[in-house]
């Protein structure tokens, strides 16, 4: 059941990246994308249930470990990219004085 | 294990370090240190090359000596060491054509250096997530570049591209996701083994989709190119240079992974439906490229079309259709880089970017309209030169089918009108203007325009000596000359009495614009249509 | 309007596509990663959290470039934000603020704590959840819980990112020193049969590093957007 709400995350960003006339919408729609692709990796490694992957106590079976440390490494690009997005808004904004895509890409060089 | 075994790491982080060298140390000395680290280089892929050529049993490397299934891992072969020697021969060639502007920029010095060491890293690695890594930073890295100059349109461009490329990028990921989940391992090498076993899965066919969709954003296939033209509109040449030369043929190296490493013993019937892609992007691309006035945007609908016609090549299981795609990209990035550091020369001179404006560059500028030459000559497909071999060796693809050729015949005659219209800046008369002496930009050009010629005329004794094969396109026949010399002269009167009259679809087409929604919508559809051409 | 029905229609199409895919792996997946890790994971490189063992040990390049794409994008946030006079709207938002006293004496109270639960997270990341990366940010959060405080007191970033980028440096010589005794790049330096006490010297000192950078790269975005140029 999980991972199939996950998926519905990932489509209702794809659904508001195609609709959204503002720029900073369009980049938490991206943010929205990207949250729901993790969560759909670590669902799809508990398949079997488990517990965490940290040996010391006594326990028959664990998460796989693999998705959970992909996934930090993929949370530090999406947050990267986030802000990197957003200072390029900010520079739009100062240059055009809207943050719209059609006022922003209207405007023949 | 011998030292040279190790070589490909080095690959990737001489680059880096000595990008990280140059910004940490303010002295106007220290940016001489690139030079250092592309003669490395250079050394260090020879002596990889001999060590390669005598050990085939060496060509994996994996990092900390853990078990193959669990660890990161590089792998050489061929298709590998072909692009590592592109894209260090191309990155020599843009520093020393951008050396004199940037001597004092410690900071784009150290994205350019980190970028080349990026690139290298993406094209040797083996592990899928590793490549979905490398990906993100090129985009990262090349979203900065394009952002440079700090004007309003670069910006505008820079979020553009950012925002459609990590789009593109996630869905890669999701790719990978399910192929993790199925196999147990992200491994390539690996993976071409096991795909084929339980090939008629759901979850697999599912995962090439998603993946062949993904990675069409960074190559630029037809719907989702318009990135490629706001970019360089507004990046400085060397930059476009980089873009169009490198980015873009990065993007096709991972899809010939896929399409012909991972998957290329399930049988998807996909090669068709690549073809006609490959066709459609070429068509539109020229279709663009005729009706623009910006020296620039000609240059960037033309590698779109150029994209296409590659796409032809590598997704045909023949052979030499194969050979004559991957020949094309080697010929594109050195020909279309050509053209651009050229042009970029022109505007900095003539001050503007319009090609009506620029006039008598073949009186003012001797060197720049030989070069000129020599490019266009290429990219039209003249014989002696390279564009005419990958040109030929694609056509072998179409042979036999009456539409198909026609197609083809109408895509060459679209680029030559186009370069006609583009060569209008060598004639007239010789033009008062200040020239700078930049000597390291003309020793660039002229290597280029070299090896655009030595390609053309030496491209058997090359194919064997990389390949092994021996490959022969009929250079003397006088039919190919005579094909030649047919398309110039219809382009010449199409030109004149079509194109030249600026008629009302040549207007529309160049004041067209694709919002950034339209851009979205576009992707969402042609995941659909993968969907439906593998599904039924 | 026509456009946003064929948009959910497309949208559809394609849920359904991934639900098939899913409910065919739900039927079969393999499970070799989750078993080769149980099994060798704790004894191959000495940490009780498998994850930390990971991406210290077994993908030790991906963190790598992790940090790498951290100074990429950190210098370039920082180029883009600094001015050009050209600009026309520019208004800053920092100089219209002004901060509840709430806050700040709320931000006295809770910044010591979670700087040293930050450093907890990092130093004990092979024995507990956490690690590098993730008490970096909870390190970088606290350090910015200062700028609630006093919004004037913001460091030069040119000293941070040489800082940072020197830190870079660092990590790479660190995880180049195993070339030495075993042989290949980029793994634990001590041999297999080591103690588990000596072979978390090098799990502990790598976390460190990649603490502070973690957390010096994000204090760096936080404060060009801050600044906004100036």
């Amino acid at each position: 059941m999980s991972p199939i709400l996950t998926i519905i995350v990932i489509l209702i960003g794809l659904y508001g990246l195609a609709t959204s006339k503002n720029i900073i919408k369009s980049v938490f729609c991206v943010t929205i994308i990207e949250a729901g692709v993790i969560l759909l990796f670590l669902n799809l490694g508990n398949l079997e249930g488990g517990s965490i992957p940290i040996l010391g106590n006594v326990i028959e079976n664990i998460v796989d470990p693999i998705p959970q440390a992909l996934m930090i490494t993929t949370i530090v690009i999406g947050s990267t990219i986030t802000a990197l997005a957003l200072m390029l808004c900010i520079k739009i904004f100062h240059n055009y004085g809207s943050v719209e895509w059609k006022e922003v890409l209207g405007r023949e060089e | 294990m011998p030292f040279a075994y190790q070589l490909p790491i080095f690959f990737v982080f001489i680059p880096v370090i000595f990008g990280v060298i140059i910004y940490l140390f303010k002295k106007p000395w220290i940016t001489s240190l690139s030079f250092l680290a592309q003669i490395t280089l250079f050394i260090a892929f020879f002596v990889y090359h001999q060590f390669w050529l005598t050990n085939p049993e060496h060509h994996l490397i994996v990092f900390g000596g853990w078990s193959e299934r669990i660890g990161i891992s590089f792998y050489a072969d061929s298709l590998n060491l072909t692009f590592t020697l592109l894209s260090i021969v191309i990155f020599s060639i843009l520093l020393l054509y951008l050396f004199q502007f940037r001597r004092k920029d410690h900071k784009f010095l150290f994205f350019f250096l980190f970028l080349e060491g990026v690139f290298l890293g993406m094209i040797q690695t083996n592990d899928l997530f590793n490549m979905f890594v490398f990906l993100e930073l090129v985009t990262v890295i090349v979203t900065v570049l394009i952002s440079y100059q700090k004007t309003g349109p670069s910006f505008q461009a820079g979020i553009y591209y950012l925002l459609l490329n990590t789009v593109g990028a996630l869905f890669f990921l999701i790719g990978i996701i399910f192929l993790y989940n199925t196999f147990g391992t992200i491994n390539i090498l690996l993976l071409k083994d096991l795909i084929p076993l339980q090939g008629d899965r759901t979850v697999v066919q599912f995962a090439y989709i998603i993946m062949i969709s993904g990675i069409s954003v960074k190559a630029a296939l037809f719907p989702l190119f318009t990135w490629l033209p706001k970019a360089h509109g507004v990046a400085q040449s060397g930059i476009s240079a980089l873009l169009s030369g490198l980015v873009v043929k990065g993007a096709l190296y991972v899809f010939i992974r896929l399409n012909r490493y991972m998957y290329v013993n399930v049988p998807l019937q996909l090669s068709e439906l690549f073809f006609w892609l490959g066709v459609v992007t070429a068509l539109v691309g020229v279709a663009f490229a005729i009706s623009q006035k910006d020296m620039k945007q000609i240059l960037a609908y033309h590698t779109v079309s150029q994209v296409g016609i590659m796409m032809m090549g590598i997704s045909q299981s023949y052979l030499t259709a194969y050979y004559g795609g991957v020949l094309h990209i080697i010929n594109h990035a050195l020909f279309k880089s050509l053209l651009f550091l050229a042009a970029g020369v022109l505007i900095k001179h003539y001050q503007t970017k319009k090609v009506y404006e620029v006039r008598g560059v073949m009186r003012t500028f001797p060197l720049i309209g030989i070069v000129l030459i020599v490019a266009m000559l290429s990219i039209s497909g003249a014989p002696l030169l390279n564009g005419f071999v990958s040109k030929s060796m694609v056509k072998y693809a179409v042979k036999g089918d009456f539409i198909k050729e026609a197609l083809f015949f109408l895509i060459n005659l679209g680029t030559v009108t186009s370069f006609i219209k583009f060569s209008t800046v060598l004639f007239g008369p010789k033009q008062n203007l200040v020239k700078q002496k930049n000597p390291l930009q003309d020793i660039s050009m002229i290597l280029l325009a070299v090896g655009c010629l030595g390609i053309g005329l030496f491209y058997k004794e090359l194919g064997q000596w990389i390949y092994g094969l021996s490959v022969t396109v009929k250079l003397w026949e006088w039919v190919n000359w005579l094909d030649y010399a047919i398309f110039l002269a219809i382009g010449l009167v199409f030109y004149h009495f079509v194109v030249k009259k600026d008629y009302k679809p040549f207007q529309f087409l160049r004041h067209f614009k694709l919002t950034f929604e339209s851009a979205n919508y576009l992707f969402v559809a042609y995941l659909v249509v993968v969907l439906l051409v593998v599904f039924t | 309007m026509i456009r946003r029905i064929s948009l959910i229609v497309l949208l559809v199409v394609i849920f359904f596509g991934f639900l098939y895919s899913v409910i065919d792996l739900e039927a079969f997946f393999s499970t070799y990663g989750k078993d080769y890790f149980f099994a060798n994971g704790y004894l191959e490189t000495g940490s009780l959290n498998l994850v930390t063992g990971i991406y210290l040990d077994y993908r030790l390049f991906d963190s790598l470039f992790e940090a790498g794409i951290l100074i990429a994008a950190v210098s370039g946030v920082t180029w883009i934000s600094q001015h050009e006079i050209t600009e026309k709207n520019a208004s800053f938002m920092l100089d219209k603020q002004i901060t509840p006293g709430l806050f700040i004496t709320f931000s006295r109270m809770v910044y010591p704590f979670m700087l040293m639960f930050g450093i907890y997270v990092i130093l004990f990341g092979h024995v507990s959840p956490g690690g590098g990366f993730q008490g970096g940010a909870i390190v970088a959060t606290a350090i910015l819980i200062l700028y609630y405080i006093d919004s004037k007191k913001a460091t030069s970033i040119d000293k941070i990112l040489t800082i940072e980028k020197i830190l870079f440096l660092t990590i790479l010589a660190v995880g180049s020193i195993s070339y030495f005794t075993k042989g290949t790049f980029f793994t634990n330096p001590f041999a297999l049969s080591a103690s588990e006490a000596v072979k978390s010297i090098y799990l502990i000192t790598l976390n460190v590093l990649i603490g502070i950078k973690v957390s010096l790269g994000l204090v760096a975005i936080f404060t060009a957007f801050l600044k906004e140029g100036r």
